[in-house]
């Protein structure tokens, strides 16, 4: 109830404005406009990559003008015009800080309009954050602490140059460079991400988290992020993202990668709250995300949450290999699209071991003339006796002109298995409304608080500093959409 | 006609069936017009035979080619009012086209069967009038050829289609539907089962679209696949934007019984009205554990239990079959095709 009121505040403080709207004038370094091979020499000598690396990316990009763009998704934008963007942005910086007082103060302000508040993080305690300011990681705390149990949290350009064997023996092996359109690209240009190995038997100490930021206008920001547990490990990840807000549209093509060996469980928590354009539609970010873990080990876990409320076109399917025997994948998802958001997101478990899990609870929430589409993949392939599934997917449709639509695939090729698919369609029930406007809550509050039932299974799954924030967005993202 | 480029698995909607392997294109375009007969009238159904017509729904990619490809076909009417059964029979293959229409507050029990063992596809355009009933039964037995039927049904105010899809498979099958419920209170039951042996396919693809508000349908099917077969689902609904009070559901559920079968589902819903109910389910799996250590418990030997429950599995498709006779028919079929379905995979 506290937090339906303070949504109502925030709404109110906000009058009906993107909160992150904001564009620091920071001077940017910039590679020039348009993709070529020497753009990608400018990347990689940029990071001073080692040979391997630029090989790497040289292959992906001559593989990717081979390739054409997707259109089998629900999802509908303008052409994109590859050759006018920018393909690296970095804040100019002449030496790398050596601590928080080293970092320019405008950055710093720029997370504090975020609410990451980096000095307080380390009185906070339990979150170290490897804030992503563009391109390149500007800040990281609490490494020391993560040292002394011997897990590498650290921005992949560094681990390329400092950790090269760990990173080219798992770079791309869950996402092949050649795997699709948008991870191709991002194989090619990927400026800059988030590194974690956690080793044998260790339990991660403390949250990882990183914010991401897209800032300069008209660059499309590639991360790169490769997560690694080592047998028996644990370890659990969150990404936050907002963007300021900008008329044109802006391309994100990231590449998250996990991989857990036996025994090990990697959490992996998204609340992507990126500018989602305006009421007309204008503007707002391209979401075109490959992430993809690899249950390699038997016993492993790998576990995707992600609560979507931003962006203008989200196109995105975190997915599960259970290879290992006993292994397990989950995909907890909440998609909210308003006004003209459009996104088709879901899941994929493909079941190639004895024994493997997983299980899928999806909400899908569409207002205004948004299209919302789950979109998932269960497969159980001919050696994964007794694999189990059960999906559960939920659409909640806010208004006349909006879509949810739900393309689920079942192909199960062995007769131990057992796979479960639910789909339900519904809007908010007019009684519901009722019930908690008779009680003097009013109208926009009460669809929160509906909303917020509707999807309490998955917010159940965030992490605690997660929730709160994604239950204020659930209200803010819905701002508007009730008459 | 010799630059046919025949459906493949490259293809979204063909990604179960890839056509392109299962038959020449040459053999396509070649196939001659294919021919029905009349097995049984009764009732008072008007029957001639249609040098042309010109399709109005929505018909699958070989479906157009069945039209602008077939000399002749059938064309049966029922008039205003009026009751008839007929039974269509497929005796021979090739590119066909058929036309049934129930006038308004008419009604027909059409019964289709199929002996052409050689390459077949077929499309029907049924036109179902203001409260009228259409109670359709489409038997196709086992084959090793392809076989491909498409209906493109339309369904007016109050107008009731109820179809029953049973299939034995072929070398590549597939029946595709296309429902239109144009008018309020138009009502699509449609539901069915496959019984699989061997290296059978069966594919059914089904589409209901919503037109208007206030329209109903309804989708159940039940696969048992033995050997290395496969059997396919793929459902959709669409609910069109105004289409409010639209009520759908869809089941599909599916027993592998080969070590080697295949089993593959997919129930899409295509949403774009708000006050809509619409579900969907489905599932994959073993017999039930529990039912089953009941019957044994109870000295049912478990190969008789196992056929039990595979038996109360499929009877429930077939339920919805009104007619007496034919529902008696079909599960003789479905008896007759149960044993080698069931045998274990050499």
């Amino acid at each position: 109830m506290a937090a339906v009121s303070e949504t109502k505040k925030t709404v109110a403080e906000l009058g009906e404005k993107y909160k992150y709207g904001f564009v620091t004038d920071i001077e940017m370094e910039r590679a020039p406009k348009g993709l070529n091979e020497d753009v990608v020499r400018f990347i990689s000598a940029k990071k001073g990559e080692p040979d391997w690396m630029l090989q790497w990316r040289l292959g992906a990009y001559r593989r990717w003008r081979e390739m054409t763009e997707p259109t089998w998704a629900r999802v509908h934008y303008p052409k994109i015009d590859y050759e006018d963007a920018y393909y690296y942005a970095a804040p100019k910086t002449t030496a790398k800080p050596k601590g928080l007082d080293e970092v320019d103060p405008k950055l710093l302000e720029t997370y504090k309009k975020l609410g990451i508040p980096l000095h307080e993080q380390k009185l906070l305690a339990g979150v170290a954050v490897d804030a992503v300011f563009d391109s390149v990681s500007v800040a990281t705390t609490f490494k020391a602490k993560l040292e002394e149990a011997g897990v590498i949290f650290c921005p992949i350009s560094e681990a390329i140059r400092e950790h090269g064997d760990l990173v080219r023996k798992y770079l791309g092996s869950v996402v092949p460079v050649t795997d699709n359109f948008f991870a191709t690209l991002n194989s090619a240009v990927f400026s800059d991400g988030t590194f974690v190995y956690v080793p044998k038997g260790v339990r991660c100490p403390m949250e990882l988290s990183t914010y991401f930021r897209i800032n300069a206008s008209e660059t499309g920001q590639f991360e790169r992020t490769l997560i690694i547990a080592d047998e028996g490990s644990y370890v659990s990840y969150l990404e936050g993202c907002t963007a300021p807000k900008r008329d044109e549209h802006q391309l994100h093509a990231a590449v998250v990668e996990l991989i857990a060996l036996e025994g090990a469980e990697i959490k992996y928590s998204t609340v992507q709250n990126w500018y989602p354009g305006d009421e007309e539609g204008k503007g707002g970010i391209y979401n075109f995300v490959t992430k993809r873990g690899d249950c390699r080990g038997a016993r492993s876990k790998i576990s995707w949450t992600q609560v979507e409320t931003g962006s203008a076109i989200t196109w995105k399917y975190p997915s599960c290999i259970l290879r290992g025997e006993g292994s397990v994948g989950e995909f907890y998802s909440i998609a909210i699209t308003n006004h003209f958001q459009q996104a088709d997101t879901g899941t994929k478990m493909i079941h190639l071991g004895k024994n493997t899990r997983s299980r899928i609870i999806s909400k899908g929430i569409s207002a205004g003339k948004a299209q919302n589409t789950y979109r998932g993949l269960v497969s159980v392939h001919p050696k994964a006796a007794n694999a189990r599934n059960y999906t559960q997917c939920d659409s909640l449709l806010i208004g006349r002109e909006c879509g949810a639509h739900t393309v689920p695939y079942i192909e199960a090729r062995n007769k131990t298995a057992r796979v479960e698919h639910e789909a339900t369609t519904s809007k908010i029930a007019e009684d519901q409304l009722f019930y908690c406007t008779s009680r003097g809550i009013p109208q926009e509050e009460a669809v929160a608080l509906i909303v917020n039932g509707f999807c309490r299974e998955v917010l159940q799954q965030l992490p605690m500093e997660f929730a709160v924030e994604a239950q204020k967005l659930v209200g803010i993202s819905l701002e508007g959409s009730v008459a | 006609m010799n630059a046919i480029v025949l459906p493949n698995r490259r293809i979204e909607d063909w990604k179960y069936s890839d056509l392109r392997n299962a038959v020449d294109e040459s053999a396509v375009a070649a196939a001659p017009t294919a021919a029905w007969t009349m097995a049984s009238v009764e009732g008072a159904a008007d029957i001639a035979d249609l040098p042309a017509i010109m399709p109005r729904g929505e018909h699958g990619a070989m479906a157009e080619l069945a039209i602008a490809a077939a000399k002749a076909g059938p064309y049966v009417r029922v008039a205003k009012g009026e009751r008839a059964a007929v039974h269509l029979h497929l005796v021979e293959g090739g590119h066909g086209r058929a036309l049934i229409v129930v006038e308004d507050g008419a009604s027909l029990v059409l019964r289709e069967t199929v002996r052409a063992a050689d390459f077949a596809n077929i499309a029907v355009e049924i036109v179902i009038g203001k409260g009228a009933r259409l109670d359709h039964v489409r038997h196709a037995p086992q084959h090793d050829t392809v076989q491909l039927a498409d209906y493109a049904v339309q369904v007016a105010d109050g107008g009731q289609y109820c179809a029953q899809l049973m299939n034995f498979g072929s070398k590549l099958a597939r029946t595709e539907l296309h429902v239109v419920l144009e008018g309020e209170h138009a009502e699509a039951v449609i539901g069915g089962a496959a019984v699989l042996s061997g290296t059978r396919h069966s594919d059914v693809t089904i589409h209901v679209d919503h037109a208007v508000g206030n329209s109903k349908s309804r989708q159940s099917f039940r696969y048992v696949a033995g050997g290395h077969s496969r059997a396919i689902y793929q459902g959709k609904v669409t609910v069109r934007q105004r289409a409010d009070g639209s009520d759908s559901m869809q089941t599909a559920k599916g027993i592998l019984l080969g070590e080697r079968a295949e089993i593959d589902l997919k129930p899409e819903l295509e949403i774009l009205a708000d006050d809509v109910k619409c579900a969907h389910g489905a599932a994959v799996g073993d017999l039930d554990a529990d039912s089953l250590f009941y019957l044994r418990s109870r000295g049912v030997p478990e190969s008789e239990a196992r056929s039990l429950l595979i038996r109360a599995f499929l009877e429930d498709a077939v339920t919805g079959i009104e007619d007496e006779k034919i529902r008696s028919e079909i599960w003789s079929a479905v008896e007759a095709a149960l044993p080698a379905a069931m045998e274990p995979a050499p």
